[in-house]
C-alpha cells in the first residue's frame, strides 16, 4: 500500500470510523475514567500502549506461528491469553513509574484486558489480511482515535459537571446524551474520503 | 497428535508470557509497606471484591488505614478473622504508643 493509503487509513481509524464512536468498542472505560481530564488522558496513553503492542504481537504471533502450523481457530484464545498478560505488565510498570495515574486508573486499569477495542483491533488485524505497515498504522491511530474522544469528552464533562442539569438526567444519563451528540458529530466525517 | 500441538503451543505462548511478567515484577518492583503484606496474607485473597475494595490488596489497605472493617471481608473463616482482628489491634496499639513517645 502506498504512503497516501497509509495516510487515508491512518484518517480513517482515527476520525472516520472512531473506536468508540462509529465502531462502540470501549465503551466501559469511556463512560468510567472520563470525569477528570487528567485521568482520561492517562487511560487514553495507556490503552495507546497496550493496543500498539498487543497489535503487534498478536498479528507477528498469527503470521509465524499459528498461520504456518493451521491453528488460525486458535486466535481469539491466544490473543486473550497476549492482551492479559501484557495488560499485567502494563499495570506493573505504571505502578513503579507513575503511582498517582495507578492510583487515578484504578480498577479500569486492570479492566483494559476486558477492553473490547484491544482483542477487536487485533482481530481486525487478521480480518482485513492487512500487512506491517498498515497493521502498525491501525493499531495506531485506533487507539489515537480512542486517546481523542476520550480527551474531548473529558472535557465536556467537567464543564457539564457546573451546568445546571435537570435533576433526571444528571450524571450518566446526561454523559450517555452528550456521547451521542459527540457520536453525530463524528458520524458527519463519513464523507471526508 | 493435531490435539496435542495446539495445546502445547498454547502452553509456550503461556509460559513465555508467564516468564516475561515475572521479569517485568521484578525489575518494577515497588517497596510497600510490609504491614500491608501480613495484613493482605490473612485475608482470604479470593479477590473476590465483596468487601467493596478492587482486590484483597486493597482492602488491607483499607484496613491498615481504618477505612474498612474487617466485618466486611465475607468469605474469611471465624478463626482467620479473630486472628486477623488481634492482629489489627496489636499493631494499632503499637502505633498509639511509638506517637505518645
Amino acid at each position: 500500500m502506498s504512503i497516501s493509503g497509509l495516510i487515508s487509513l491512518a484518517f480513517t481509524a482515527m476520525i472516520i470510523e472512531n473506536v468508540i464512536l462509529n465502531q462502540f468498542l470501549g465503551i466501559c472505560p469511556f463512560l468510567g475514567v472520563s470525569k477528570k481530564r487528567s485521568s482520561a488522558v492517562g487511560m487514553g496513553v495507556a490503552v495507546v500502549a497496550v493496543i500498539l503492542l498487543s497489535g503487534i504481537i498478536t498479528w507477528s504471533l498469527y503470521r509465524f506461528v499459528l498461520s504456518p502450523l493451521k491453528m488460525e481457530y486458535m486466535q481469539t484464545i491466544v490473543f486473550i491469553l497476549v492482551i492479559a498478560a501484557l495488560v499485567q505488565m502494563v499495570e506493573l510498570i505504571l505502578k513503579k513509574t507513575s503511582p498517582a495515574l495507578y492510583k487515578a486508573l484504578g480498577i479500569y486499569l486492570p479492566l483494559i484486558t476486558t477492553n473490547c477495542a484491544v482483542l477487536g483491533v487485533a482481530l481486525i488485524n487478521i480480518r482485513k489480511d492487512y500487512n506491517f505497515a498498515e497493521m502498525i498504522v491501525f493499531s495506531l491511530f485506533i487507539p489515537l482515535g480512542f486517546l481523542l474522544v476520550i480527551t474531548i469528552f473529558s472535557m465536556l464533562r467537567e464543564k457539564i459537571d457546573t451546568a445546571p442539569v435537570p435533576k433526571a438526567f444528571k450524571g450518566t444519563p446526561i454523559a450517555l446524551i452528550t456521547a451521542a451528540i459527540l457520536a453525530m458529530i463524528f458520524s458527519r466525517f463519513g464523507g471526508l474520503i | 497428535m493435531d490435539i496435542l500441538l495446539p495445546a502445547l503451543v498454547l502452553g509456550a505462548i503461556g509460559f513465555v508470557l508467564g516468564l516475561l511478567i515475572n521479569l517485568v515484577s521484578k525489575y518494577f518492583h515497588v517497596e510497600e509497606d510490609s504491614r500491608i503484606e501480613t495484613i493482605e496474607a490473612m485475608l482470604p485473597k479470593y479477590n473476590c471484591g465483596a468487601c467493596g475494595y478492587a482486590g484483597c490488596h486493597d482492602m488491607a489497605i483499607g484496613l491498615l488505614n481504618k477505612k474498612a472493617m474487617v466485618n466486611q471481608c465475607k468469605p474469611i473463616k471465624q478463626e482467620a478473622k479473630e486472628a486477623l482482628m488481634a492482629h489489627l489491634d496489636e499493631l494499632f496499639k503499637a502505633e498509639k504508643t511509638s506517637t505518645n513517645n
